[in-house]
């Protein structure tokens, strides 16, 4: 990309040239200064996160065999089609250090941030981590989206308030795929009088808003910040609409979706969601709007129609079968989750893209909040990495842990996507060496 | 019978707005004020249409054609014309243009009075019958309305008891739009009742103890309500709505009758008349009326009412509804099927032996005191 | 477990929360320092939702229409205003202001009926820029959006920002409108920034400005920003004296807008921002949809307006009150009658409703707008609804269960169903390590067991009687009328209103350097009769309202621009 673009913006407005300065901008070059695709490079790799609360049955998930050649248990069989792009990691440990256990907390904190934070204040997410490297060529650094109905998830950036997430495959449509979006293969490029005009605006307007950070205590600085990050993403997308996209052949922009369900826990409501935003996300990616996303499904609250009882409800409730040996309603509502999921990489796959699918460039990570929901354990949680992000990884692996942090795990994928970090986590949660089989 | 005991004290007394300006009395019903008995208890009706109890094989020729190609074909044959006359009119009227012309053009004279056209739907007596197939079933529920056996009558359905008097299932059982079981008891009826229930006024049943009375005696009076029926978002009745109950005295109905273990029943009274719609019937009109209703635990009523009803107030409901099946046949049918009521000139039936499928739920009614009285005062003799 | 046992585990219990939660209810042997009011550091918190969708309104009229989703704050020490201290913008979030910012300006300025009323001059060429008649607009425009006048930088920036975009789109207007949309997505005003001066009464003491004075006046009182004559007094001088300001109090609490700062008080308190996401099962409840979640929110806050504003009355009786406002709707969940007046299909209104004495309805506890909020979908939960009443209205915290709970222990193979959740429960009282924390929270949420997970009235539960006897801190009550009145009669609800309020008046917690300032409150509040109205006014009159920490030094203020026509 040229220096012209670093320093002025130049368009033609009434046969006039005008040219705008955009001081602000962050170069949307990545550190290596490679291009984007169309020039002959290799399509970007794309990182997903999937947090599914509440876990799996123990002794019926953890195959028997380690390293390449492992046979699925029965709560994992539906993953079978994909073996080969999976790494399962078994017997991680969220360490407490003597901590309390916050239920349904403290797991995801772990797993997200690395540790259990002191206060309410926090570092950012492993999404968002990934997303400062990998997220800035994009429309948007990262997409939220929840399938159980509420209106926060598990991904944050530093501070201490979660971002807000998606709920409504219609206003993530809408938000995508509205009035703003460029079609990367459009045939003729025009570039928007109304984005030339906003980033005028914004440029005459941004020293004087710089100077609210000096009127700020410096407890409130940290926010203030967080507000001009944001920004600088708004600025960023607003530059991008005047730049003709590079063209994505795998981009089909749909002209609609389908019928949404109202959002929420119940069974069919999360099914017919999750199936809008797996298409949504596929269409995102695939038009390069953004290379990280995040799927939460707090499923917690997930129950069926007419039953007075939820997924969470039952964990505790619910007696063991001495028969079948789990709890037969529980043990339903995982294999409905894990079958979504499966659903979820199936229709990655089917998606065409280059010489392959889109899955050929993604790493979708998923992560639980316990090991065993009944009992809240933190031992022998259940990790998994599907795909190798364009050959950043290697897969197809089941890696015993034997007790390591799990946070082993997310910082092989850090790393694997170039955060530049050699440890990750905190006390014993940090995790000081990655997972070398998962590395190419 | 009402006031004598002090009329009707709610549990509960409402203190409106200036707005209103009216002193208003209340019945309540709650399950606590059931169990106590003495007292009121209210509902409205969540459901009320034609109760038919089908079986498949009950109309041995066939069910009655339902679409206007099969109506059509039976009209030309009860017309005069052959099997075969008729066949060739048919083929010319699937091709459209002229064929259909000419077939249209003979309907045209399918009812003659004095030689002349005229609109076969408002002149069905000017329609020769097109024979519509009866129903041919041993058993339907319904109330034997005129204590009599006769061979017409059918075996209850439930009790197995002989002398079950309804000849509307016997004259409309075989249209597929009337065909209905106990849990989807007409298509018609119940295509008619979600169109307008909550458009048409609600009726309302209030069940008062006779203490006084034998074991079980009470007072049920229905009537109509200014309100329409309250349905919760997905459509089901609301449960403990309010209603104004309407005072106008041509829609309310009281009687004696009896409650033993939860079961309801009514027997034989001359007369109930309700206002109703004009696809129903404009009046519901039933004569040796009876009543017979099931509370379940939760307080639902589930039942049926009947009695004999003058078929042609339902023939002019039917007759603008293309839906219903051939129209002049129905009143045809129904006019064959009559077994009440004799004209005193023609001694043809006036009145048809039928049964509802009726279902209350509580509600709450407001009846302004002063309103009870007069409609008492003025109620028409029977 | 005997009935003694059960008591004395019922006292330990108590006191337990008391140590947890009454840190503001006991007092203590203090060291003197603290029993001085220290100033807090004052906080830049966000605009909520509300205050946003307020903003908006009370400068450019109730027709606007927002356009956009309003980013969530989330709440932290009970309210949302508070953790409106802790938010910030998230990107999705600024898509989202960006967006509402466009669609208002363009309803403002681009649109002819609305244009006349907002914009009186009109520019020397429709295609180019005017920087008069734009600093003739965006001057007062920026003074109530910014809650203080726009500085000589500010104002000439948001000039600039116009003439540019105006050559860029060729329309005055539009132009004009994308300066204002720049103005709705800045920082100052998004977030409540604070400007600290010297105060004149204390030697190194520190105050709010004139202006910071008047928005947490306005904030606190009418939950938006300071409008037009208060934004005058600030500017004349009148808010440094006490008259002035009083004179300024008195109006703001005569108005009636006071009604809409202590419903969005309430609203936060009782935390009705969580019914957007509740649900309940449709098949399950079908008297309980969206509307009715909308009604009973509106019920109760009408009962509190009524009570606590017109009525000035004791707000301890917001618990025992038989008296409420009802729609149709919601009588019909009460099961009580309340016919609908007009005509059929039309507009169902509010009416006043008074429960009968033997009706098990009284306050605020048994309104759908807590026994249903507090229930999960399927089914109520005591211990959700005692939960509530704990944190919600008691101000007490209810520690974190432990992680390896489970109920094999009482899971009977041979009748696994349990027919009422007070025998489901019975782990909960009779399990050590369950019964410390359970029995400060089931035995309330038992009592409102009559009240099933939609508000709705039952005497049994799957065919068995609901026995709703229990203790509130060692206090028995036999159902939830005798409950009422037991939570009416407990210290800690006056002291928790006091404390709440006082942290959503000054926009953050409190610490312990302003305890003496809270327990001021309390006795107040108490001389008054309880009476809400009374402690608001309290607590904006009071000398410490707008005192600010030393720590943060004075900020040189720009000089503010002279006012277009001054």
């Amino acid at each position: 990309m040229s220096t012209t673009r670093r320093g002025f913006l130049r368009g033609t407005f009434a046969g006039s040239a005008v040219a705008v300065g955009l001081p602000f901008l962050d170069c949307f070059l990545n550190e290596s200064g490679t291009a984007l695709a169309g020039t002959g490079q290799a399509l970007p790799s794309v990182f997903g996160n999937w947090f599914q609360y509440l876990g799996l049955n123990p002794g019926r998930w953890v195959p028997d065999q380690t390293g390449s050649n492992y046979r699925n248990k029965v709560e994992l069989a539906m993953f079978d089609p994909w073996k080969d792009r999976i790494n399962l990691i078994s017997g991680g440990y969220y360490h407490l250090d003597g901590r309390p256990v916050e239920t349904h907390r403290t797991g995801v904190q772990i797993a997200t941030l690395g540790g259990i934070p002191s206060g309410r204040e926090s570092g950012a997410s492993l999404d968002s981590d990934i997303a400062d490297v990998i997220g800035k060529q994009t429309r948007f650094q990262t997409l939220d989206v929840i399938g159980t109905g509420g209106r926060f998830g598990v991904s944050k950036r530093a501070g201490a308030a979660y971002k807000p997430v998606e709920a409504s495959p219609a206003a993530l449509y809408r938000r995508i795929f509205g009035a703003d979006f460029q079609d990367p293969n459009a045939a003729e490029f025009v570039p928007s009088t109304k984005a030339l005009a906003k980033a005028s605006v914004l440029s005459q307007v941004a020293d004087q808003r710089r100077a609210v950070l000096k009127a700020v205590g410096a407890s409130d600085r940290a926010r203030l910040d967080e507000y001009f990050t944001s920004l600088r993403q708004l600025e960023k997308q607003i530059a991008m609409q005047l730049e003709p996209p590079e063209p994505l052949p795998a981009c089909k922009p749909p002209p609609s979706i389908g019928v949404e369900a109202e959002p929420g826990g119940e069974v069919t409501a999360v099914e017919r969601n999750i199936d809008l935003f797996t298409s949504l996300l596929i269409h995102a990616v695939t038009c390069g709007q953004t290379r990280v996303f995040n799927v939460t499904m707090n499923t917690q609250g997930c129950r069926k129609a007419g039953s007075t009882q939820t997924w969470h409800g039952y964990t505790h409730e619910e007696p063991i079968d001495d028969e079948l040996g789990y709890q037969p309603e529980t043990t339903w509502f995982i294999m409905w989750a894990n079958q979504l999921f499966a659903n979820f990489l199936g229709k990655l796959e089917a998606t065409p893209e280059g010489a392959g699918s889109v899955l050929d460039r993604m790493l979708v990570l998923w992560q639980t909040d316990h090991g065993y929901a009944r009992t809240h354990t933190m031992d022998n949680v259940t990790t998994m990495t599907v795909g190798n992000a364009g050959g950043l990884f290697r897969t197809g692996r089941h890696i015993a842990l034997a007790g390591d942090p799990v946070t082993r795990v997310g910082l092989t994928v850090q790393q694997g996507f170039g955060v530049r970090t050699s440890a990750w986590g905190s006390q014993s949660n940090r995790a000081t060496r990655p997972i070398t089989d998962m590395l190419s | 019978m009402w006031g004598r005991n002090g009329g009707f004290r709610g549990r509960t007394s409402l203190r409106r707005g200036a707005a209103l300006g009216i002193a208003l009395s209340l019945l309540t019903v709650t399950p606590a004020s059931f169990a106590a008995g003495a007292q009121s208890r209210t509902f409205v009706v969540s459901f009320l249409a034609q109760q038919f109890t089908n079986n498949p094989g009950d109309c041995p020729g066939g069910v009655n054609p339902e679409d206007e190609r099969g109506q059509i074909a039976v009209a030309l044959r009860t017309m005069g014309y052959s099997s075969g006359e008729v066949r060739r009119l048919m083929v010319g009227w699937d091709q459209g243009g002229d064929g259909e012309r000419k077939v249209n053009e003979i309907l045209e004279r399918r009812a003659l009075i004095n030689g002349e056209p005229v609109n076969p739907m408002t002149h069905p007596e000017a329609v020769p019958d097109p024979q519509l197939k009866f129903v041919n079933a041993k058993q339907s529920v319904g109330f034997d309305l005129d204590g009599k056996q006769s061979a017409d009558d059918f075996v209850d359905l439930v009790t197995g008891k002989p002398g079950i008097d309804n000849q509307l299932f016997r004259a409309l059982g075989c249209n597929q739009n009337f065909r209905g079981t106990w849990t989807s008891p007409s298509a018609y009826g119940e295509w008619v009742w979600v169109q307008l229930r909550d458009s048409q006024p609600a009726w309302l049943m209030t069940i008062t103890d006779v203490p006084t009375g034998k074991p079980g005696e009470v007072i049920v009076r229905i009537q109509r309500s200014l309100d329409h029926l309250r349905s919760n978002m997905d459509g089901s009745p609301r449960w403990h709505a309010t209603y104004r109950a309407d005072p106008d005295p041509r829609s309310i109905n009281e009687y004696r009758g009896y409650l033993r273990d939860g079961e309801l029943t009514i027997s034989r009274q001359p007369r109930f008349s309700v206002l109703w719609n004009g696809l129903s019937a404009p009046v519901l009109n039933l004569s040796q009326f009876q009543l017979r209703l099931k509370q379940d635990a939760r307080g639902q009523w589930d039942g049926l009412i009947g009695g004999f009803q003058p078929w042609r107030e339902l023939y002019f409901a039917f007759s603008h509804n293309g839906i219903v099946g051939d129209r002049p046949g129905l009143w045809h049918a129904m006019k064959k099927a009559a077994d009440a009521e004799p004209d005193p000139t023609t001694g043809q039936n006036l009145a048809i032996s039928a049964a509802y499928r009726f279902t209350a739920i509580p509600a709450f009614v407001t009846v302004p005191a002063s309103q009870v009285r007069t409609a008492m005062r003025e109620r028409p003799k029977s | 477990m005997n009935k003694s046992s059960r008591r004395l585990i019922s006292i330990a219990a108590s006191l337990l929360v008391v140590a947890v939660g009454a840190f503001f209810l006991w007092p203590d042997s203090t060291p003197r320092s603290a029993k001085v009011f220290q100033p807090p550091e004052v906080k830049a918190p966000r605009l909520t939702p509300e205050q946003y969708r307020l903003a908006i309104t009370d400068v450019f009229g109730a027709h606007i229409d927002l356009g956009g989703r309003l980013e969530p704050v989330m709440r932290e020490g009970g309210l949302l205003v508070v953790g409106a201290s802790s938010v910030s913008v998230s990107p999705a979030g600024m898509e989202q202001f960006d967006a509402m910012a466009e669609a208002i300006s363009e309803q403002v300025l681009l649109r002819e009926e609305n244009r006349r009323v907002f914009l009186s001059c009109t520019p020397a060429k429709p295609d180019a820029p005017d920087d008069r008649c734009a600093s003739e607009f965006l001057t007062p425009v920026g003074e109530r959006l910014f809650r203080r006048p726009l500085t000589e930088v500010e104002l000439r920036s948001f000039v600039a920002a116009a003439a540019a975009a105006t050559k860029a789109l060729g329309d005055f207007h539009a132009g004009l409108a994308m300066s204002l949309s720049a103005m709705l997505t800045s920082p100052q005003f998004l977030f409540r920034i604070p400007v600290i001066e010297e105060d004149p009464d204390r030697s190194d003491g520190y105050r709010l400005d004139a202006y910071s004075r008047a928005s947490r006046l306005s904030f606190f009182l009418w939950n938006t920003g300071p409008d037009a004559e208060l934004l005058r007094a600030a500017r004349d001088g009148e808010l440094d004296s006490d008259r002035g300001f009083r004179r300024q109090v008195d109006r703001m609490m005569a108005s009636p807008r006071l009604e809409e700062g202590v419903r969005a008080f309430f609203y936060d308190m009782l935390r009705f921002d969580t019914f957007e996401t509740l649900s309940k099962d449709p098949a399950l409840f079908p008297k309980f949809s969206r509307r009715e979640m909308v009604d009973a929110q509106e019920q109760t806050l009408r009962t509190l307006v009524h009570l606590l504003l017109d009525q000035q009355g004791d707000y301890r009786d917001v618990f025992t009150t038989k008296k409420t406002f009802l729609t149709p709707s919601l009588a019909a969940i009460y099961q009580v009658p309340l016919a609908h007046d007009g005509p059929n299909g039309g507009v169902e209104g509010w009416e006043p409703f008074e429960f009968s004495a033997e009706d098990p309805r009284a306050g605020i506890l048994s309104h759908a707008s807590f026994t249903a909020l507090h229930s999960p979908p399927g089914r109520t939960s005591p211990t959700d609804r005692g939960k509530a009443l704990r944190e919600v209205l008691m101000c007490q915290s209810v520690p974190a269960p432990p992680p390896d709970v489970q109920f094999t222990v009482v899971q009977n193979a041979a009748d696994p169903i349990h027919k009422t959740v007070r025998q489901r429960l019975i782990a909960h009282s009779t399990v050590p390590s369950c019964a410390g924390c359970h029995r400060i929270m089931d035995p309330m949420g038992l009592a409102l067991e009559n009240f099933d997970g939609a508000g709705e009235f039952r005497l049994v539960e799957n065919g068995q009687p609901i026995d709703t006897s229990g203790d509130l801190d060692g206090v028995e009550f036999s159902n939830s009328l005798e409950l009422a009145q037991v939570v009416r009669d407990n210290p800690a609800i006056p002291s928790c209103l006091v404390k709440r309020m006082t942290a959503y008046a000054f926009g953050q917690d409190l610490t312990q350097d302003q305890r003496v300032f809270l327990k001021q409150m309390r006795v107040q509040f108490r001389e008054s009769g309880f009476k809400v109205p009374d402690l608001m006014r309290a607590i904006v009159t009071s000398p410490e309202f707008f005192q600010a920490a030393p720590a943060r030094a004075a900020v040189p203020v720009d000089t503010i621009t002279a006012s277009v026509g001054r």
